[in-house]
Formats: structure tokens, C-alpha cells, sequence
């Protein structure tokens, strides 16, 4: 069986600086994996070129067995910056039945709103069918993209620090999402983070990555290793109330 | 009740208002639709950078030694030209759409100006004026011709890539994602609202044409919570105005492309008081 997510000497290259370079992890079907690592360490960056957003200058990323950006289909993803143009007519039936269609709809029939509703069923969120997207708050705008990125029941999903900008309340109840995700056998998840938090409570792997992969292992291990160097979150794990532990030494 | 059959039945009994109103219609059609994408991705002052260009790419053509009609054939290329050179410049540097367009748009302005000036003196006269605010009045059968086939093929496209584009619209990079050819369909729309812009150009001017494609898609977005109630909104606004437009400007005698531009300014503000929070 194919790697969700294959990466082998990778090296990515952005405006003359070199990014990533020869970085190399696997992550297992099924698998939940963290990437933590200090702000400007590639995490996001990874990502994108994982999704053929970003050229690499060396090495290569499968999904699923594909090359990087080829299994769009098969892999949700959860980008951090959205939406791009705000001020767009965009309601979240809208969103999700673009997801589904892979083109804006200008008209979404019954059926087609009955699927959208199951998918938001699946984040708790039905209660958004109809509203615009501009006035949900941030918790709530997470959840609907999250739905998006489930919509095309992927195998694989790639979450790119889906709770930053998000109260703490929202966090909790994002993270109580994941969990669900990260309880299902079918579907691999690599989420960027900087919250100790969710890599304790989500994932069964942590590649630490700081320009190159400083740690891979088992939570418990790269945490323990890193938070050893004084460096686990690059200070930014503000979210938990090991926070003061995680900071930069 | 007959007085209002006889202010519509009156001009509309007359073969050039009925060729004015073909052309507004067609250009009316084309323009909203359009207008509701050009719109939604902030490129509203390109479609009035296109239009100085196409006096550019009009000037060519005649000091070339066509006539204002035929001059499109070089307008056309030309506007196309400067459409896609506007893209690149935004793609490939940090200067935003508005400096992009900004430089084109006096660069082609002013070479329109210089080869006005180099035509030879026993040239035939141009008249400045009509290229400037146009003539919708005296369309002749060929121009609204060449409107009503450039408005259906806008259409026809709209109908196909209308989806794609406005996924692109919405977020280019989740559209990239799902396979939408992004940058393929921003040069489509830059090259089409050039054409849409040129043939604009021969009816409502230079200076006017632009707002065929801004104003009915902005009052349209006011008021619209939907991509298909605001493309519905834009063409019924732009519609309208061309017909109430051509309508009050036969009876006042004022020139008619200013005149639908105005009736347009007018919902315009209508919709700004309804607009939705």
C-alpha cells in the first residue's frame, strides 16, 4: 500500500532562499501527523509544494502514490488564509457545492443542497447552509472550510494551522472536529501547528521540521526532545498552559 | 396611456433608433455580464484603460489608411495586446493592476495623439470627437452587426467558462487546486473585455464605454446576494438604461450614450440606498 504522503529530499528554493532541503518523512494511511517547527522552518511551505503550489528545486512528494499536485480529487485541503477575495457573493452552500463541482454554481438545486447539508452535518454545521460568508466569525468560517476540504470525501487531508485567528473557545471545538477525523482509519491528516495542544491530543506522529527535519517520531518523543532544546513551538504555542514550557530558549 | 405608446412608438418607428437600440442592447448584454466578473476581480479601471487604448489601436488604423469603420480590424489586435501586456505586467512584478493600467493606458493614449498627427495632410478628416463619445445614432447596418455577433459569442462564453471563472474569481489558488486553468481564464476575460471595449468603442466612445461594464455589475453587487441574482441584477440595470436612456435622449435631443450612462449612475445610487450589510 501506497504512503499517504511520501516526501524524499525535498528541497524547495523561494525568492533565492533556500526553504526546505532535503527533507524526507512518510506518512502511513490512515495516519494523523503534526508538522510543527519555528515560524519561516517551511511547514507551509511543504504543503504547498505537496499540492503543486510551489515548484521543488530537488527531491519529490507523492500523494497517494501520485506526484505532488496530481490527486486533487483524493486530497482535501484546509489553506490558512481564506477567503482569498472577500467580497465575493459566496454563501457556504455556494462553497461546498463548488468543492463538489470543481466550478462556482449559480444555481444549486435541492438535491445538490441536500448533499451540502450532509457534508456540513459532518462538522456540525447545518445551521450555515445559507449564510453569507463574510459574516461568519472566524470558528465558524474554520468549520465551513473544513466541510469544504471533506466534501470530495478525501483519503488524504492537509490542514495548514486551522486555528490561528480563532478564539479559544472555537479552538476547542475545532479541535473536538479533529478528533473525529483523527479517529477514522480511512482518512491520513497532516496538520501544521503550533499548538502543543492538538499535537498531544491529535497526532500519532510529529515531523519537526525546521528547514530540514530536525525530529520525526511518536508525540511523546520529538515533544520531549524539543522541548529539551527549549525550541518545541518556536515560541508560539499560545494556546495551552504548557505554553511558557514551549518557548524559545 | 396612449401618450406613453406614442413616446415609445415614435422613435422606435425610425430606422436609426432602432439600429441605436439593437447596438445598446447587444452592447448592454455583453457589457453586464461581462462587467459582473471584471467587477469581482477589481479590474474595473482596466476596462477603461482598454478603451484609451483602443483610441491607440483606432489612430493606428487610420493613419494606416482605413476607414473608422475598418479600423477595428488593427483596434482589435491592438486592444487585445495591450489587455494581455496589462496581465503580464501584473503576474510577473509587484506593480498592482491600477499602476499596470495606468502606464498603458497613457502610453496608448498618447501614441493614438502622435498617429492622429503623423496622417498625411490630404488624409480624410477625422472627426476627434466621435471617436471620443461616440455615435450611438448613427450605427450603420454593419456595426450592429458586428455588436450583435460580438454580444453573442460573449454570451455563448459566459455560458461555458461563466462557472470556472467565477470559482477563479472566488479563490484562485482552491480553484487551481480543482483543476480550473486560472491564468488561461484571466487572459480570456482581459481579451475579451477588450473586444466587448473596441466595438463599445465605434458606438458609445472612448471615454463612455467603460462604464457599459462597470456600473451595471457594481449596482448589481450592491444589491445582489448571489453570482446568479447579481449577473440577473447587471443585465436587467444595464437593459434598462439603454432602452430609457435612448428613449429620454430622442425626446430631449441629448446625446444618447451619455444619456444611458446617466440613467445608469441613477440606479446606480438607487441601489447604494439598498444596498445589503
Amino acid at each position: 500500500m501506497s504512503a499517504a504522503l511520501l516526501a524524499r529530499d525535498v528541497t524547495v528554493e523561494l525568492g533565492g532562499r533556500l526553504v526546505l532541503e532535503g527533507v524526507s518523512f512518510e506518512v502511513k494511511q490512515g495516519e494523523f501527523a503534526a508538522l510543527c517547527g519555528p515560524n519561516g522552518g517551511g511547514k507551509t511551505t511543504l504543503l504547498r509544494a505537496a499540492l503543486g503550489l510551489v515548484p521543488l528545486a530537488g527531491g519529490a512528494i507523492e500523494l497517494l502514490g501520485a506526484p505532488a499536485g496530481s490527486a486533487s480529487a483524493a486530497v482535501g485541503y484546509l489553506p490558512q488564509a481564506k477567503p482569498a477575495n472577500a467580497s465575493f457573493p459566496a454563501r457556504v452552500v455556494d462553497v461546498i457545492a463548488a468543492a463538489r463541482r470543481s466550478s462556482w454554481p449559480l444555481f444549486v438545486g435541492d438535491e445538490e443542497r441536500e448533499r451540502v447539508r450532509s457534508v456540513l452535518a459532518r462538522v456540525g454545521g447545518e445551521r450555515l447552509l445559507d449564510a453569507a460568508l463574510r459574516g461568519l466569525s472566524g470558528g465558524e468560517l474554520q468549520r465551513v472550510f473544513l466541510a469544504r476540504a471533506l466534501a470530495s470525501d478525501p483519503k488524504l487531508l492537509l490542514l495548514d494551522e486551522p486555528t490561528a485567528g480563532v478564539d479559544e473557545k472555537g479552538r476547542g471545538e475545532f479541535l473536538e472536529l479533529l478528533d473525529g477525523i483523527a479517529a477514522r482509519t480511512d482518512l491520513a491528516a497532516v496538520l501544521v501547528t503550533h499548538s502543543a495542544e492538538a499535537v498531544r491530543r491529535l497526532a500519532e506522529r510529529v515531523v519537526y521540521l525546521d528547514g530540514s527535519v530536525r525530529a520525526w517520531g511518536p508525540p511523546g518523543e520529538v515533544l520531549e526532545r524539543e522541548f529539551a532544546r527549549g525550541s518545541a513551538f518556536g515560541g508560539h504555542d499560545h494556546e495551552t498552559a504548557a505554553g511558557a514550557r514551549c518557548e524559545s530558549a | 396611456m396612449q401618450g406613453l405608446v406614442e413616446l415609445v412608438a415614435a422613435p422606435l418607428g425610425q430606422a436609426f433608433v432602432q439600429r441605436a437600440l439593437g447596438a445598446g442592447l447587444a452592447l448592454g448584454t455583453a457589457g453586464a455580464l461581462l462587467g459582473v466578473f471584471v467587477v469581482q476581480r477589481g479590474l474595473g479601471l482596466v476596462a477603461d484603460g482598454l478603451a484609451h487604448a483602443t483610441f491607440g489601436g483606432l489612430a493606428l488604423g487610420l493613419l494606416l489608411g482605413a476607414t473608422p469603420d475598418r479600423a477595428i480590424a488593427i483596434a482589435l489586435p491592438f486592444t487585445v495586446a495591450v489587455a494581455l501586456g496589462i496581465q503580464q505586467l501584473r503576474r510577473r512584478t509587484t506593480l498592482g493592476g491600477d499602476v499596470a493600467t495606468g502606464v498603458f493606458f497613457a502610453v496608448s493614449f498618447a501614441a493614438g495623439v502622435l498617429f492622429l498627427g503623423l496622417r498625411a495632410a490630404s488624409a480624410p478628416p477625422v472627426n476627434v470627437e466621435a471617436l471620443l463619445f461616440g455615435s450611438l445614432l448613427a450605427v450603420s447596418p454593419e456595426s450592429l452587426l458586428v455588436t450583435g455577433v460580438v454580444s453573442a459569442l460573449v454570451v455563448a462564453l459566459l455560458l461555458a467558462i461563466g462557472p470556472q471563472l467565477a470559482y477563479a474569481t472566488f479563490d484562485p489558488e482552491l480553484a487551481r487546486l480543482s483543476g480550473v486553468r486560472v491564468a488561461a481564464l484571466e487572459s480570456l476575460l482581459l481579451a475579451v473585455t477588450a473586444l466587448v471595449v473596441v466595438v463599445g468603442v465605434r458606438t458609445v466612445g472612448v471615454v463612455l464605454v467603460s462604464a457599459f461594464v462597470v456600473i451595471p455589475a457594481a449596482a448589481a453587487q450592491l444589491v445582489g446576494r448571489t453570482l446568479g441574482a447579481i449577473l440577473a441584477l447587471s443585465l436587467a440595470t444595464s437593459l434598462f438604461a439603454t432602452v430609457s436612456g435612448l428613449l429620454a435622449s430622442y425626446h430631449l435631443n441629448v446625446a444618447p450614450g451619455a444619456t444611458i450612462i446617466l440613467v445608469l449612475g441613477a440606479i446606480f445610487l438607487v441601489a447604494l440606498t439598498l444596498r445589503r450589510r
